[in-house]
C-alpha cells in the first residue's frame, strides 16, 4: 500500500521540523491570560459587589477537579451507583424540597408519584416518553403560632429546555407565584481527546453523569449561596469597535471574508469577540486577526460584529477583504468594506447590547410555534448568567476553561442556554398554628437513556431517580412513592419495591438518600 | 532531565533510562499512538513496546533528537499493530482514513521514475516541506505525522476545520506534484 509506506517515510523526515511541528502546540505554550491589573480590578468589582453575599462565581465548584472529566462508566447497565444505570444521557434526580430558613419547626411528609400515562411530552405525540411527576409535601406546624417559610424546589435542567421543565407550584390547591433562580453551570469540563488524554485539556462539557456527582455539588450549601447571590457586575471599561454597512462581491465570492489585523500587548490587552468567525494570534508578536464572512443577507449569520478591548486599545488596524474564511495570502481581494464604530463604554452595557443581540438573532432562527427559550427565560437571568460563566470559566476567569479562553462571546452566549444546571423555585408558604399546609410540585421530568443508536443494551430504558433529603433542610417524618398509569410498562430495575404484577404501587421510603426506577415501555 | 542526560543512562544500562523517558516523553508518545490506534490497550503496548526498542536500539544509536526519534519508533509499531488489526477485522478507523488522505500524494507513473530509497525520499520531502508556509508545515505534520484530528489541530491553530482542511488539501496536492517533479515512484 503506497500510501502506507508514505506514512512511514513522513516518520523520516527531518528531526527539527518534527520539533518544530510537534512543539507548536498553543494549547501547550500560548494560553491566553487576562492581564493581571484587570483581573485586579474584577476582583475589587466582587468585594463591590458581593458584599454580604457568596460571589456567585467565587466557589469555583470546579477548582478541585470534582467535576471535570467524563464519567468513564457512562452507559453501563447494572452496575454503576448503587447497582442503577449509570446512563448516557442523565437528566438528574427529582430533589426534594427545601427552606431558606433552618430550625423553622415545620415537619414534613413527601410524597412522590410517577405518572407514565402516554402523551406527558410536549411533543404532543401518543407514546409514553418522560413521567409527570407530582412531588406532595403535607408541611404541618405543631407549634401554637403560625409559621412562614421560604421554601426552594430545586430542578435539574437547563435554561432550553425551561418550557418544558419548570414545575408547577401549588398550596392547598392554590397556584403559588414562584421566582425562579439558576444556579451556575453545574458540570465540569474534559479533554477533547477524551479521558486518555495525557494533556488534560478542557475544550470539551462534561456535563453530570450521576446523582452522586450531583450530592457533591449540592452538599455544603455553596451552589445554593452562589444561586441565590448576586450575578457578577462588569464594569470594566471596554472600547467597542462595531462593525456595520457591510459590501463585499458576493456573486463572484460567496465566502467573501473580510478580516481586521493589529497587534496588541497581550499583557495589555484582551480581546472578547461577537459575530467573528475566525481567529489567528501569533503570541509573540502580538499579532491578531479576526475574521467574519461579510454577511449576505441570505446566510444565518449575526450581523452584529463586534470587538471588545480590555485594556489598552488596540491603535491602528487593518481591514482587509479576502476570497473566503482562509485569509490566506495571494487571496486578498477589493470591493469589501464596513463602517467601523469605536465606542468607549463598559463590559456590563456591551454585553447587555450583545445579548439582546444574540437572543433576537436566536429567536429568528427558532422554529416558528415552537417553545423558545427566551419565551419563559428572563433577558435578567440570561444576561446574569452569560456574565458569571464570562467570569467563572472565561476570558475573565483566573483559570479560563480551554473552550472559551479564546474569547468569542457567541460561544458564551449560546452555551449559557444548554448548559445543565439546577434550578430553584422560591416561593412563600405560611403553616398555621396546629395545621398543615399541602404543597404540590407538579413537572414533567425527562427521563435519563442511552442512545438509541449506541447499541447499549439499555438503549429503550428510560431512567428516574430521586434523592430524598440532599439539600434540604425539612424535618421530614415519612416519605412515600408511587406509580400511576403503569400500563405501558415494566419495571427492568428498581431499588424501591414496586411489584407491578402483584399490584405494589406505593412503598415507604426508608433512610436511603437515592432511589432509582428504570423502565422500559412495553410493547 | 537533558536528553543527553537521558541517553547516557540507556549507554550505561541503568534502567532509570526509561523511567526518565516515560517520564519526560510518555504522555507525548501516548498521544501519538492514541492518534493512530484509538485503543486504550493497543496505545499501552505500543509505548512499552517503544521503550523496549529504545533500550534495545541504545546503545549503539545515540539520537540527535529524542522525542523525534522516539516518536518515529512508535509511529511504525502502531501501524504495525494497526496492520495487524486489520487481517483481525478489527483494526481502528483512524490510520485508514490518514491514509486515504496520504493517497493523495502518491504521484503517478509517467515512466521516468526513480526506485528511491525511504531516506532519500524522506529527504525530498523534507526540502519540500522547508519551502511552505511555517503554519502550512505545522498543520501538514501535526496531521501526517502525529495523526492528530482535524477537530483538534484548528483548535491548537485556533482557526476553523475548514482552514484546516483547505491548507491539507492544498499542501497534498502540492507535495504530489513536487513528487512526480522529482520522478519519485512509491
Amino acid at each position: 500500500m503506497k500510501s502506507e509506506r508514505l506514512f512511514r517515510i513522513l516518520g523520516l523526515v527531518d528531526d527539527e521540523l518534527v520539533e518544530e511541528a510537534v512543539s507548536a502546540s498553543p494549547a501547550a505554550s500560548k494560553r491566553r491570560r487576562i492581564p493581571r491589573r484587570m483581573l485586579g480590578l474584577a476582583a475589587c468589582l466582587v468585594l463591590i459587589c458581593g458584599l454580604g453575599l457568596w460571589y456567585r462565581a467565587g466557589g469555583q465548584i470546579n477548582a478541585s477537579g470534582g467535576a471535570d472529566g467524563a464519567d468513564p462508566t457512562a452507559g453501563s447497565g447494572g452496575s454503576g451507583h448503587s447497582e442503577g444505570t449509570v446512563f448516557m444521557s442523565y437528566a438528574g434526580p427529582v430533589f426534594p424540597l427545601t427552606a431558606l430558613e433552618a430550625d423553622f419547626g415545620l415537619t414534613a411528609e413527601r410524597t412522590l408519584t410517577w405518572d407514565f400515562a402516554p402523551g406527558a411530552y410536549a411533543d404532543g405525540e401518543p407514546r409514553q416518553w418522560g413521567a409527570q411527576v407530582t412531588d406532595r409535601y403535607v408541611l404541618a406546624n405543631p407549634s401554637e403560632e403560625d409559621v412562614t417559610v421560604t421554601a426552594l424546589y430545586p430542578f435539574a435542567g437547563s435554561f432550553y429546555d425551561l418550557a418544558q421543565i419548570r414545575p408547577a407550584v401549588s398550596a392547598d390547591g392554590g397556584e403559588i407565584k414562584t421566582e425562579l433562580y439558576a444556579g451556575p453551570y453545574a458540570g465540569g469540563f474534559a479533554s477533547a481527546y477524551g479521558a486518555e488524554d495525557p494533556d488534560h485539556d478542557t475544550l470539551n462539557l462534561a456535563h453530570l453523569t450521576s446523582w452522586e456527582q450531583y450530592q457533591a455539588l449540592l452538599e455544603g450549601g455553596g451552589y445554593l449561596s452562589q444561586t441565590l447571590a448576586e450575578y457578577p457586575e462588569l464594569d470594566i471599561p471596554v472600547t467597542v469597535y462595531y462593525f456595520s454597512d457591510f459590501e463585499a462581491p458576493h456573486e463572484q465570492y460567496p465566502a467573501a471574508t473580510q478580516a481586521i489585523t493589529f497587534t496588541i500587548d497581550p499583557e495589555a490587552t484582551e480581546i472578547l469577540s461577537y459575530g467573528f468567525n475566525g481567529m489567528s494570534w501569533d503570541e509573540e508578536s502580538g499579532w491578531r486577526q479576526y475574521d467574519y464572512f461579510v454577511p449576505d443577507g441570505v446566510t444565518r449569520e449575526p450581523e452584529t460584529k463586534a470587538l471588545l478591548v480590555l485594556g489598552a486599545d488596540i491603535g491602528n488596524y487593518v481591514l482587509q477583504g479576502y476570497e473566503n474564511g482562509g485569509c490566506d495570502a495571494g487571496e486578498e481581494i477589493g470591493g469589501v468594506s464596513c463602517t467601523v464604530a469605536r465606542k468607549e463604554t463598559t463590559l456590563d452595557e456591551a454585553l447587555d447590547y450583545l445579548s439582546q443581540e444574540y437572543a433576537a438573532f436566536y429567536t429568528r432562527g427558532w422554529i416558528p410555534d415552537h417553545p423558545n427559550p427566551f419565551d419563559t427565560l428572563s433577558f435578567e437571568m440570561y444576561r446574569g448568567a452569560a456574565a458569571e460563566l464570562l467570569v467563572q470559566y472565561g476570558a475573565l476567569s483566573n483559570t479560563p476553561r480551554d473552550r472559551y479562553a479564546d474569547g468569542r462571546l457567541d460561544d458564551i452566549l449560546y452555551e449559557v442556554l444548554i448548559h445543565q444546571r439546577v434550578l430553584y423555585l422560591q416561593f412563600s408558604v405560611t403553616v398555621p398554628a396546629g395545621g398543615s399546609v399541602t404543597v404540590d410540585c407538579t413537572l414533567w421530568k425527562e427521563p435519563s437513556y442511552d442512545f438509541h443508536c449506541s447499541g447499549s443494551e439499555n438503549a429503550g430504558l428510560q431512567g428516574y431517580d430521586l434523592v430524598t433529603r440532599l439539600g434540604s433542610s425539612l424535618d421530614f417524618t415519612r416519605q412515600t412513592a408511587a406509580l400511576e398509569n403503569t400500563e405501558g410498562i415494566e419495571i427492568v430495575r428498581q431499588n424501591l419495591g414496586f411489584d407491578l404484577e402483584n399490584g405494589v404501587t406505593s412503598v415507604e421510603l426508608s433512610t436511603e438518600e437515592h432511589y432509582y426506577l428504570e423502565v422500559r415501555v412495553r410493547e | 532531565m537533558e536528553d543527553s542526560a537521558i541517553i547516557d543512562l540507556y549507554w550505561s544500562r541503568d534502567q532509570r533510562a526509561i523511567e526518565e523517558t516515560a517520564g519526560k516523553y510518555g504522555s507525548f508518545l501516548h498521544s501519538l499512538v492514541w492518534n493512530i490506534l484509538h485503543s486504550r490497550g493497543d496505545a499501552e503496548e505500543c509505548v512499552n513496546d517503544t521503550y523496549l526498542r529504545a533500550w534495545n536500539a541504545i546503545p549503539p544509536a545515540r539520537p540527535a533528537a529524542l522525542r523525534a526519534w522516539l516518536g518515529r519508533i512508535a509511529r511504525n509499531l502502531s501501524l504495525d499493530r494497526w496492520k495487524a488489526g486489520q487481517t483481525q477485522k478489527r483494526g481502528g478507523g483512524a490510520a485508514e482514513v490518514l491514509l486515504g488522505e496520504l493517497d493523495d500524494c502518491v504521484p503517478a507513473l509517467h515512466g521516468v521514475e526513480k526506485q528511491l530509497e525511504d531516506q532519500e525520499i524522506a529527504a525530498l520531502i523534507s526540502a519540500f516541506l522547508r519551502r511552505l508556509p511555517a503554519e502550512s508545515r505545522v498543520i501538514f505534520l501535526r496531521r501526517y505525522w502525529y495523526g492528530q484530528e482535524l477537530a483538534d489541530i484548528a483548535a491548537e491553530r485556533r482557526c476553523g476545520v475548514g482552514k484546516v482542511k483547505s491548507s491539507l488539501f492544498r499542501t497534498r496536492k502540492a507535495l504530489r506534484a513536487y513528487l512526480e517533479q522529482e520522478g519519485v515512484i512509491l
